[in-house]
């Protein structure tokens, strides 16, 4: 569950986002969406912790975010699946390693790793290409590289900005598929799109945003 | 373990920053570890000293047999003392013919013994320190009319061992903040290197123990390796200038290195690297 309350955030003066109240049920599949530069990937840097709100209070998977200690926060985190804008894939390291990186984190034994890992790459269709390193890929491949690194650890929440920005219409149909299944295995996901076809007829709660305003809500 | 390999990859990856480190580090511990062995050695021949040292008590004119024998056990009491010999005036001069030999007529000239009863007093080494208050105790008694003993030499010899235990604690001190000092330069600048992979390791839930985990290895390992580095310069250093030095001139024969230092060195590294990381990253935030 995600829920903000009059939530701003400005940068240098300059607002992002303004008095934002939101609410994103358990188990949920929501859409975030407005032009570039509303606030979309502002709000979630807040909702993963990697900044702090100006104003108001973030409830997310049952904690206040405001209210978390250092040592709370990975904690946190782990049960945040993020598929970040700029992917933030280590460059130095394989698309195994990459995608490894969540579960050696968490202290998991190798076989398991392996196993895991092989999984999710086929789920993303990147088997073939798992000791590549990501500037060797194409953006979309990078892209479902880092949707795959986002999912292994079975998060509660899925926070995914611009998932499908560098992919295929194929891909995007893939990878919306792969969202919409963690999300029937009780995942909450919160995807952040310029792109109205992905919820064009689906039934699902959109928010609007501009200007880092909340300008509305459709189902 | 994930963090030793993290720790192993980014010595290698950065090796010639980590190799120069540990190389300074080798060579700081390897001076370190030369002025502590001149030390030792100083203090090593300055314990033995006073073994070697004969204290003569001179004692009184007229001092009766009852208080001779009175100073003899108080001085036998001392714990630093290994033995009295009383010497008397007589056998003082027949030592003394003995060792003028043919020129013994130079004693002729004296009527009378010109020579006094005294004590022939042998000092344990391990009462190094407390020669002179032992010394001192051994003049109040009252049959003791003086104490003779190498006293010019033992003063400027005890002068010489403190200044050079001051000195070598003065270096130690700027050679020890001096390896910490670099081990935590290297730390950090690899941390520095690593602050974009840092962050993503902190987005994906990593705790602030496994982010600093390999540096504090890093550290550890760099401060071990140049500590190995400084054992073999003293072992090169033992090899090819030490005996040599002792084969040309035996003067110097009493010079030794112990063992144990080699395996110190190693063991210092390791806990300056691991002091300069733990200061290296304490105040950073994460
Ligand atoms: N770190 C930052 N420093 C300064 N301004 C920022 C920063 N991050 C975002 N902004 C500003 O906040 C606004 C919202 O940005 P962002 O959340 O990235 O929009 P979106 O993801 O919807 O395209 C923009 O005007 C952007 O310039
Ligand atoms: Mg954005």
């Amino acid at each position: 569950m995600i829920e903000l309350e009059n939530v701003s955030k400005a940068y240098d003066g300059q607002e992002a986002l303004s008095n934002i109240s939101l609410r994103v049920e358990r188990g949920e599949m929501a859409f975030i969406t407005g032009p570039s530069g509303a606030g979309k990937s502002t709000l979630f840097k807040l909702l993963y912790l990697a900044e702090k709100p100006d104003n108001g209070t973030i409830t997310i998977a049952g904690h206040n975010a405001a209210r978390l200690n250092s040592t709370s926060i990975p904690l946190l985190r782990r049960n945040i699946g993020v598929v970040f804008q700029d992917f933030k894939l280590l460059n130095n390291k394989t698309v195994y390693d990459n995608i490894a990186l969540t579960l050696r984190i968490r202290g998991y034994v190798e076989k398991d790793v392996k196993e895991r890992v092989h999984s999710v790459l086929k789920m993303v269709s990147l088997r073939h290409k798992a000791d590549n390193y990501p500037l060797t890929l194409s953006g979309g491949e990078q892209q479902r590289v880092t949707i795959a690194r986002s999912i292994i650890g079975e998060p509660t929440v899925m926070l995914a900005d611009e998932p499908t920005g560098n992919l295929d219409e194929e891909n995007e149909k893939e990878i919306m598929k792969i969202f919409k299944q963690i999300n029937t295995k009780g995942t909450t996901v919160l995807i952040a799109t310029h792109n109205r076809a992905l919820f064009e007829n689906t039934a699902r709660r959109v928010f609007f945003l501009d200007g880092g305003k909340l300008k509305g809500e459709e189902q | 373990m994930f963090s030793l390999r993290l720790a192993l990859k980014s010595i290698f990856n950065e090796k010639w920053m980590s190799l120069l480190s540990m190389f300074s580090i080798g060579v700081m511990l390897f001076i370190l570890i030369a002025v502590a062995i001149v030390v030792y050695n100083v203090e090593k021949l300055t314990a033995r000293l006073p073994e070697r040292l004969t204290v003569m008590a001179i004692l009184k004119e007229g001092a009766t047999a009852e208080e001779v024998k009175a100073a003899q056990a108080a001085i036998k009491a001392e714990p630093a003392v290994k033995s009295v010999t009383f010497v008397s005036k007589e056998k003082a001069l027949e030592e003394l013919k003995k060792s003028f030999k043919k020129d013994d007529f130079i004693l002729k000239g004296f009527g009378e013994n010109p020579l006094f009863d005294s004590f022939d007093v042998k000092i344990k080494s391990e009462g190094a320190d407390g020669v002179r208050q032992l010394i001192q105790r051994i003049k109040s008694i009252r049959a003791v009319d003086d104490v003779e003993y190498g006293e010019s030499l033992m003063d400027s010899l005890y002068a010489l061992k403190s200044g050079l235990r001051a000195l070598g604690i003065s270096i130690g001190i700027v050679f020890l903040c001096s390896v910490t000092f670099i081990c935590y330069a290297t730390v950090k600048i690899l941390f520095y290197r690593h602050r974009e992979e840092i962050e993503v390791y902190k987005l994906l839930g990593a705790t602030r123990w496994f982010v600093r985990a390999p540096f504090f290895l890093e550290g550890t390992i760099i401060g071990i390796l140049g500590g190995v580095v400084g054992s073999g310069i003293l072992m090169a250093f033992y090899q090819y200038f030490l005996r040599r030095l002792i084969a040309d001139m035996p003067m110097f024969a009493f010079m030794s290195i112990p063992v144990q230092f080699l395996y110190m060195l190693p063991v210092c590294g390791m806990l300056l690297g691991l002091g300069g990381s733990v200061l290296a990253l304490g105040r950073l935030k994460y």
